[in-house]
């Protein structure tokens, strides 16, 4: 894998900032070196990369992990005046053992008629294409798995096979909730990722690369200075019109309030994961975090300039982390105040509003950029 | 439909008794008046015939109840029927049919409602209607044999079926090839069905082809046990498990108002000013839970609304609880009064009902920031759910739905009872007929009851202490003549709740039915959400603000 | 746009000034009114065996075994079965049976909720609170008038 840099549309962007916040080194790389697995040529390199991506793969877990059981709770509990989990370990921190012991533990209940290995396949799906997404992300301190020159378009195309899941879901349950919810699913992820990546494209024009390292080092250039304190130009600063438009269609993308239709408790039960239960559901609802943290990435990366922030670039990974969570509040957020919409005015947001937006967002971009250079 | 006003003449408001009896004429072969109404007995095939003529000449245009019930010599059918314009002008009609053939014609044609009307007397009594477009049972299985409030039935008679080898109801799929459509059951475990209510439901995509509420799974033969009860003592305790909620107080007035009419008790203006209190407290109770539930149902399960609902109704339920010493089953109504008077001191429990009060108006704007005001809420409720005034006059549909669709009834004033007469609020009507009216007229209502808890402390601080009488002097066994009937109903939280009772004699009614707003405004919920998405469908169903527990009693 | 702002904003406001309405139960124990209605607390010394309760209990929650001689030999009641109507405590003529204010019971199965006298008697007052003297001032203001013979005779 190279991390060579290639060079940028922009003549800009020849003036890179003087501490580089990427790591021209992978971690695989890195790992490589510090075992010396290197030394054993391909083989070594494999291993290399599978040990980068546990740790990557392992980090974005348990940031889920402690999302889910824990945060989510004490989160909407803020929000409604409400005490939440307290009671084991400090702030109650614990719950997260006791409620995975409590769901592993569960009784995995199968539907008779479920269709078996797309029933069992979906919720690995839905999980895992979340997790491929971060490959390509670059996360600060050095913890960045891969940079091809195709990095967006990837981290785009791996998550959207999570509808795949998702219909593979909602198809194999032999359950109507579930059937409704699929078809839901995969209606809303068709008229929302479209926006998705046109607003991303817009950013493609401003940074003239795909890859995510890139596109990272072309937002640490300062957009303006005042009283010495230089403003970096990240893409939400520099097109928060875009940065709006695609924070929306990503909470529709992800399937978050008050874009939730396709899991609509109140409508249609659960959805696509009605009949999952045990170990598969907590597959799916690691699935849904994760895609809200890949979300929150592709945001932080490519309009949040990624991992940086004050302080030295050794922080990245914190700041990183810092703007996925805010994300994940939005989310939890919007939850507690703003109402679902319907399936149809859903679809209606989606096609002519978003759409015609995202269109008018990126030709807008193209002309500014082309006058500008 | 055809109504009186399509045929361009105005039915008179003012109907005496005596035209009343010139317009139903031969066809009355006797008269069998009730406490509160004329009633007349006709035959079982000019069932339609009569009604309509009441309907359209006379302008009773409400069928507010039908009881049935079987005597030794006979089955007897009563349609009460009312006006919306003014309820208390009363009439009943009665319609005896044999016992070896109890047929009557059905009145469905001429009152929606009579639909499960007819179906409910069907099951529990008995009584087989002619022409009726859907004689099913209703609250009982299919299966069952009997009918269990009839004079025969042998309550240890083994079921054929046992519960055990019950058909499944939700079993049946009726998806057949031809058609695009897919059958759904929407519960009887359902988030959002609000209690165990099944709904059968064809889809077309995500619109609804055909709704057809199944009801009947909470039914606890609550009229049974009502016959079972002495009117002194007993029955007192049930009105509250009815609509259980928090509405407790509102029905038990719905049975102290009854009784009390049937065997002529006084009530001290005291105990009147108390029982309005409580009953307005317990209809903001009602009213916060309906809109908390209606948020959970538009916004997903995670709204802080719902969390805020329970906070502020908690508020009053912690009131109540002080009044009258239970939280939600409050057996506090007594005929003839109340149970106790405030609690002591009374100036601490006047300052906690006055802070409720004084923080309200806050809490009301939070509840217009969160739900009326928010954009997308709007767009969910507005234009959906679609109940005309003259669909909802046609399924009897009283209280906050038939006021959200422009209908002025509200029998506190129409029909006064209480201290209502004397104090100063407004009955809230909205003319959209939407899922959005109905919650604008619950909000707009709590504050409407605030005004007049407000009015009703401010007459208990200053009530001379001599003359707190809370109960007047009644009778230990209350015994009325025998075959007194009486049809009474008072202004619920989700509507007009009418108790039917006949005495037989004894200390214990000899037929006890309950009129309940629920399961006509449930009845409704067809013609509100055919034709739209399963959302509208639930949202509906959330602003019909039905408690399974009055519907199935 | 604007209302669904003001939307976020209310809850923000809520979030963010840190009150909640839930307590820590049972380290916070809520507050019961003196009215109150919870379990039982039978007294054998004063009960005169007269059945009054037993008769107006709306639901048979309450059963009496007497001798022959018309004394008490039984007095148990379905604790899970009670509507808590406070209706036996209204027509005792002698305070023999009092509901309290405790409402925390538990049991295993649904027939551990059937008390006998014995464990009637040891039902605890809730926090000290006697529900006779909360209640004095109405009690029994509504069945001692009146004409007619006492129905639940």
């Amino acid at each position: 894998m190279s991390g060579a840099t290639v060079a940028g549309g922009i003549d800009a962007m020849q003036a890179l900032p003087a501490v580089p916040l990427q790591d021209t080194v992978l971690l695989p790389e890195r790992i490589g070196e510090l075992t010396g697995l290197d030394g054993f040529g391909l083989g070594g390199e494999l291993l290399a990369t599978f040990l980068a991506a546990f740790i990557v793969g392992n980090l974005m877990l348990a940031m889920t992990g402690v999302a889910g059981p824990w945060a989510k709770r004490k989160i909407t509990a803020a929000f409604t005046d409400r005490i939440a989990v307290n009671r084991l370990g400090p702030a109650g921190l614990f719950i997260i053992i006791a409620d995975s012991v409590r769901l592993l533990s569960k009784e995995l209940v199968i539907p008779e008629n479920a269709d078996r290995p797309a029933y069992d396949l979906a919720p690995i799906v839905v999980a895992s294409s979340a997790l491929l997404g971060f490959a390509v992300i670059p996360m600060g301190s050095g913890i960045h798995l891969a940079d091809p020159e195709v990095g967006l378009a990837y981290v785009f195309a791996v998550s959207g096979i999570a509808s795949l899941g998702l219909v593979m879901a909602g198809y194999a349950s032999a359950n109507k909730y579930s059937m409704l919810g699929g078809l839901r699913a995969v209606a809303q992820n068709i008229a929302y990722e479209i926006p998705l990546v046109i607003t991303g494209m817009s950013v493609v024009i401003f940074a003239g690369t795909l890859q995510m390292g890139e596109i990272v080092s072309a937002q640490a250039e300062p957009l303006v200075t005042i009283a010495g304190v230089s403003i970096p130009s990240w893409y939400a600063l520099v097109n928060p019109f875009a940065f709006v438009l695609f924070l929306v269609a990503n909470f529709a993308e992800v399937g978050r309030n008050p874009f939730d239709t396709p899991e609509a408790p109140t409508e249609i039960v659960a959805g696509y994961q009605t009949e999952y239960s045990s170990v598969y559901f907590v597959l799916i609802y690691l699935g849904e975090f994760l895609h809200i943290f890949l979300g929150g990435a592709i945001i932080a990366t490519i309009f949040l300039g990624g991992p940086a922030g004050p302080g030295p670039a050794a922080l990245g990974i914190v700041w990183f982390i810092i703007k996925i969570w805010g994300v994940f509040f939005a989310t939890q957020w919007l939850r507690s105040a703003v109402p679902r919409v319907r399936i149809d005015q859903l679809i209606e947001i989606g096609w002519k509003g978003l759409l015609v937006l995202s269109f008018a967002n990126l030709i807008l971009t193209a002309v500014i950029v082309g006058v500008v250079t | 439909m055809s109504t009186g006003l399509e045929r361009g003449q105005q039915p008179p408001v003012d109907v005496t008794e005596d035209e009343l009896a010139a317009l139903i004429g031969d066809r009355a072969l006797a008269r069998d008046d009730h406490l509160n109404a004329p009633g007349f007995v006709i035959r079982p095939d000019d069932v339609q015939d009569v009604l309509t003529d009441l309907r359209d000449e006379a302008g009773f245009d409400h069928l507010a109840n039908l009881t049935a019930q079987e005597y030794a010599d006979r089955y007897e059918s009563i349609y009460h029927l009312r006006k919306y314009a003014d309820p208390t002008q009363e009439v009943s009609v009665v319609v005896p049919t044999t016992t070896d053939e109890p047929v009557s014609q059905t009145a469905e044609p001429v009152f929606r409602t009579a639909d499960w009307h007819e179906r409910e007397a069907f099951d529990l009594v008995g009584i087989d209607y002619e022409g009726h477009p859907d004689p099913r049972r209703i609250l009982l299985p299919e299966t069952w044999q009997g009918h269990p409030l009839s004079r025969g039935y042998d309550q240890e008679k083994p079921q054929l079926v046992t519960l055990t080898e019950h058909a499944n109801p939700v079993q049946p799929d009726h998806h057949d090839d031809e058609s695009d459509t897919m059958f759904l059951n929407i519960g009887p475990h359902h988030p959002a069905t609000h209690g165990v209510l099944h709904i059968e439901t064809v889809l077309d995509g995500e619109t609804v082809v055909d709704v057809d509420p199944d009801i009947g799974y909470l039914h606890r033969c609550e009229e049974q046990m009502c016959q079972q009860g002495t009117y002194r003592h007993q029955i007192m305790p049930y009105p509250d498990r009815w609509d259980y909620v928090s509405a407790g107080l509102l029905n038990e007035w719905a049975y102290a108002r009854t009784a009390e009419d049937l065997a002529d008790i006084e009530v001290p203006e005291y105990a009147q000013v108390i029982r309005t209190m409580g009953a307005e407290l317990c209809r903001i109770a009602a009213h916060m839970l309906a809109l908390a539930t209606f948020a959970l149902d538009v916004y997903g399960d995670f709204t802080a609304i719902f969390q805020y609902g329970m906070r502020d109704r908690e508020v009053v339920q912690d009131i109540l609880e002080d009044l009258t010493g239970q939280r939600l089953m409050f057996n506090y109504f007594r005929l003839g009064g109340v149970a106790w008077d405030l609690p002591e001191p009374r100036e601490e429990f006047f300052e906690k009902t006055r802070d409720f009060l004084d923080g309200l108006p806050a809490k009301v704007d939070e509840y217009n920031d969160l739900l009326t005001g928010n954009e997308i809420f709007q767009i969910r409720c507005h234009d959906t759910g679609i109940l005309e005034p003259e669909v909802a006059k046609q399924y009897g549909c009283t209280g906050p739905v038939a006021r959200g669709s422009g209908i002025d009834y509200d029998l506190r004033r129409d029909d006064p009872y209480g201290y209502y007469d004397n104090l100063e609020w407004d009955v809230v009507t909205e003319d959209g007929c939407d899922n959005y009216s109905r919650v604008l007229v619950r909000m707009q209502e709590v504050e409407e009851s605030a005004k007049i808890i407000e009015q009703c402390v401010d007459l208990l601080e200053d009530w001379p202490e001599d003359e707190r009488t809370v109960q007047s002097n009644v009778p230990r066994t209350l015994k009325p003549d025998a075959d007194t009937e009486i049809y009474r109903s008072v202004e619920a939280a989700k509507g007009e709740l009418g108790i039917y009772m006949r005495s037989d004699g004894t200390d214990k009614p000899g037929r006890f039915k309950i009129r309940s707003p629920c399961f006509h405004n449930l009845s409704a919920l067809p013609e509100m959400s055919e034709g739209e998405y399963v959302p509208d469908l639930i949202a509906s169903l959330g602003s019909l603000d039905i408690v399974l527990g009055e519907v199935d009693r | 746009m604007i209302g669904i702002l003001k939307s976020m904003a209310t809850t923000m406001k809520h979030a963010l000034d840190g009150s909640t309405f839930t307590v820590e139960y049972p380290e916070t124990a809520p507050d019961v009114s003196p009215r109150f209605r919870g379990v039982h607390k039978f007294s054998q010394e004063r009960c005169i065996w007269c059945r009054q309760c037993e008769n107006v209990c709306p639901n048979d929650t309450i059963q009496i075994v007497t001798n022959d001689q018309r004394q008490g030999e039984q007095y148990n009641l379905h604790i899970g079965q009670c509507i808590y109507c406070r209706l036996c405590e209204e027509v005792c003529p002698v305070d023999a049976i009092l509901l309290t204010e405790n409402f925390e019971f538990t049991a295993d199965t649904k027939h551990d909720f059937v008390y006998n006298k014995e464990q009637l008697k040891a039902v605890p007052w809730y926090k000290d609170i006697d529900p006779l003297a909360s209640r004095e001032p109405d009690r029994g203001a509504w069945v001692g008038e009146g004409e007619g013979e006492v129905d639940y005779q």
